[in-house]
């Protein structure tokens, strides 16, 4: 895809474009009026309208909202996943439309860890293959791949588990796996569709509490979506959305 | 390494589909494994058949004599050429013969032959003449006024062993008349056709007398200790032989319908093998698509996590190899044991006529390292190239789509 000028970007202010991308220090992703279509037969489903923004390093954002709000439209967007129909995602300073399909699989690689309502491990591989298959991505030496997967292994309570499948594992242990393969490719950001959804509560409680953990003693940077209530009040930040639109955007302690 | 571990672990996940596909593939290379090896065996038995019986591997005739089979042409400064023969390392036999049309005449009946004069222990080094002989005796040295008869040709003319015909022919250069009487000495039968109802063989000398060819002779028939010296046009025996005026032809010119048939069932092979391949990229393709559509989430998962299309494309391509790979093995297996089964017990196709050859023996299939390393690799590479669509395809996934439902 060809490097366009930030200031082309559709009928955004260029000032304010230029302004997010100097702010790449703090701000982490920055999403600016995104809406997003998606065509469903010959019905067209507004999924987000005019969606801003902003998640700075260290939040642990929860995205709120019930079923068909948009919450995974918006994790989608913000993640490089999808491209918006309108609007611009800037994802650590560079807006997502200039860059092509390979820069963004690095980008994702690099800067984004990502844990999926339904684990979605790699069955085939074992668990410390499924958390080492980023770092071979990355490139990471193996040494340094077998501490790191021994460490975060420790870090999530699975030591010991390392070569089994996840078939071997419970739910919570294969969701555990895969807040160590989120984490281990040390993201800025690490991104979550509600986690918790096919755990008990109890499983689900301390999940969240172990991410919330790794947040305040890692700085590591949450952003997950969840319709708990539960789950949300452990947010430090509630984004809620409604029909496509962000209807509350409040910071808690 | 990762990548080619998650192909390998992948093509196991559905056990059954993958051991049909493997076996299906499989059973295909051991097919054409082992119709490879049989259609060499019959190749060898065949020309075996055609040059053993009497043709012998190749031919020395008068420059011209083939085309009309003019008893005057005769072959130039024969004794030069034996002389040659006999210290050329190649040569293993040969034989030398006079060939010409007659009449033979029983009480019964007539009908119109070819004689050769043969020269009896010659030719029972390079033909099989003697092997042939069903009733009385093969001819020797001294034997004198026999005729050997083909078995049809004895029904025809209402004779046996010992009763008398006569042979008349056109001598050289006068063209007046000949006429010989000889008794029947033995009655061969090669399950030709074309031998068994129109040859008769008899003394070298008698023929050249009844001819009136004085010391000449038509044909030199030869065996070679290695066979390529005949098949080879490139060889120089063709050349050394081919010289003042006489025409030196290996098998393949003097049968030139076997030659014509064994050129086409190298086409038919080809033909054979690249259906045959054809059919294991439709079982490749089926088996990766079917996989990829099972997996769609999990390659969504792959590219989210940062796989880059390429590598996308390689899992795809690995598992394509991994199935050729594994069904390759399988083939193969199953390929040299059968192969090797018969070509120990052989198989009896004999007294089957084929391009005017009848097969004379069993037929054992020639396995050659070419079989096990040519086919297997070809099938890799139809695999491969079946696996370039589904690869594009798993590439071009846009993760968000195939997410849709899980993140």
């Amino acid at each position: 895809m060809p490097h366009r000028n930030p200031s082309s970007l559709g009928h955004l202010n260029p000032v304010l474009l230029r302004n997010c991308m100097q702010n790449k220090n703090t701000e982490l992703i920055k999403a600016i009026e995104v809406s997003k279509q998606y065509r469903s037969g010959e019905v067209t489903v507004d999924a987000l309208n005019s969606v801003s923004l902003t998640i700075q390093r260290g939040e642990f954002t929860a995205i709120a909202g019930p079923s068909g709000s948009g919450k995974t439209t918006l994790l989608y967007m913000i993640s490089g996943l999808d491209v918006p129909s309108s609007g611009t995602v800037i994802l650590d300073g560079k807006p997502v439309s200039t860059m092509s399909g390979r820069e963004l699989s690095d980008f994702r690689r690099d800067h984004i860890g990502f844990i999926f309502q339904s684990y979605n491990l790699i069955p085939v591989l074992t668990v410390r293959e499924n958390i080492e298959y980023i770092m071979l991505l990355q490139g990471v030496p193996e040494w340094e791949r077998r501490l790191r997967v021994s460490e975060i292994l420790e870090e999530v309570s699975l030591g010991g588990m390392e070569n089994r499948l996840p078939t071997q594992l419970s739910g919570g242990q294969q969701q555990r796996v895969a807040v160590a393969r989120a984490m281990v490719s040390k993201p800025d950001i690490i991104l979550a569709d509600e986690p918790t959804a096919n755990l008990d509560s109890h499983t689900g409680e301390s999940l969240i509490e172990m991410m919330r953990q790794l947040n305040e003693r890692r700085g590591m940077t949450f952003v997950f979506s969840t319709h708990e209530t539960m789950i949300m009040e452990r947010a430090k930040r509630l984004v809620l959305l409604m029909d496509g639109q962000i209807e509350k955007d409040e910071k808690r302690q | 390494m990762m990548l080619f571990k998650l192909a390998w672990r992948n093509i196991f996940r559905n056990k059954r589909r993958t051991v049909l596909s493997g076996i299906a593939i499989g059973i295909g290379l051991a097919s054409l494994i082992f119709t490879d090896a049989l259609m060499i065996g019959m190749i060898e038995s065949m020309i075996r058949a055609a040059t053993g019986t009497f043709l012998g591997q190749a031919q020395i005739h008068a420059a011209g004599f083939r085309e009309t089979f003019e008893v005057e042409k005769t072959i130039h400064d024969l004794d030069n050429v034996i002389r040659q023969l006999n210290s050329d390392a190649a040569v293993k036999h040969y034989a030398v013969r006079t060939q010409a049309f007659g009449m033979i005449t029983s009480p019964a009946n007539v009908s119109s032959v070819i004689f050769y004069g043969i020269d009896p222990d010659m030719e029972r080094h390079l033909s099989k003449i003697d092997e042939a002989i069903q009733k009385g005796s093969y001819l020797t040295k001294d034997t004198t006024r026999r005729l050997l008869i083909g078995s049809k040709l004895a029904e025809t003319m209402e004779v046996d062993l010992d009763d008398r015909v006569v042979i008349t022919t056109a001598q050289v250069n006068t063209g007046q008349l000949s006429q010989e009487m000889f008794r029947i000495g033995g009655i061969f039968h090669f399950n030709v056709k074309e031998m068994d109802s129109g040859v008769v063989f008899m003394q070298l000398g008698e023929a050249r007398s009844i001819i009136g060819l004085g010391n000449d002779a038509h044909e030199i028939s030869v065996t070679f200790h290695d066979i390529d010296q005949a098949g080879n046009r490139t060889l120089s025996f063709q050349n050394r032989y081919s010289e003042g005026g006489n025409k030196a032809l290996g098998w393949r010119e003097l049968l030139k319908e076997l030659d014509a048939i064994l050129e086409l069932s190298d086409f038919t092979k080809y033909i054979v093998a690249l259906i045959m391949f054809g059919i294991v990229a439709l079982i490749i393709l089926n088996t990766l698509f079917t996989s990829l559509y099972e997996r769609l989430f999990e390659f969504g998962v792959l590219r989210a996590i940062g796989t880059r299309p390429s590598g996308m494309a390689s899992i795809v391509l690995l598992e394509a190899l991994s199935l050729s790979a594994v069904s390759g093995l399988f083939g193969i297996c199953i390929g040299l044991t059968v192969t090797y089964i018969f070509s120990i017990y052989g198989i009896d196709y004999r007294g089957i006529e084929f391009a005017e050859v009848t097969l004379r023996e069993l037929i054992y299939p020639v396995m050659t390292i070419n079989q096990y390393i040519e086919y297997p690799l070809w099938i890799m590479l139809f695999a491969l190239v079946a696996g370039l669509y589904p690869a594009v395809f798993a590439a071009r996934l846009v993760p968000a789509n195939v997410l849709r439902r899980s993140m």
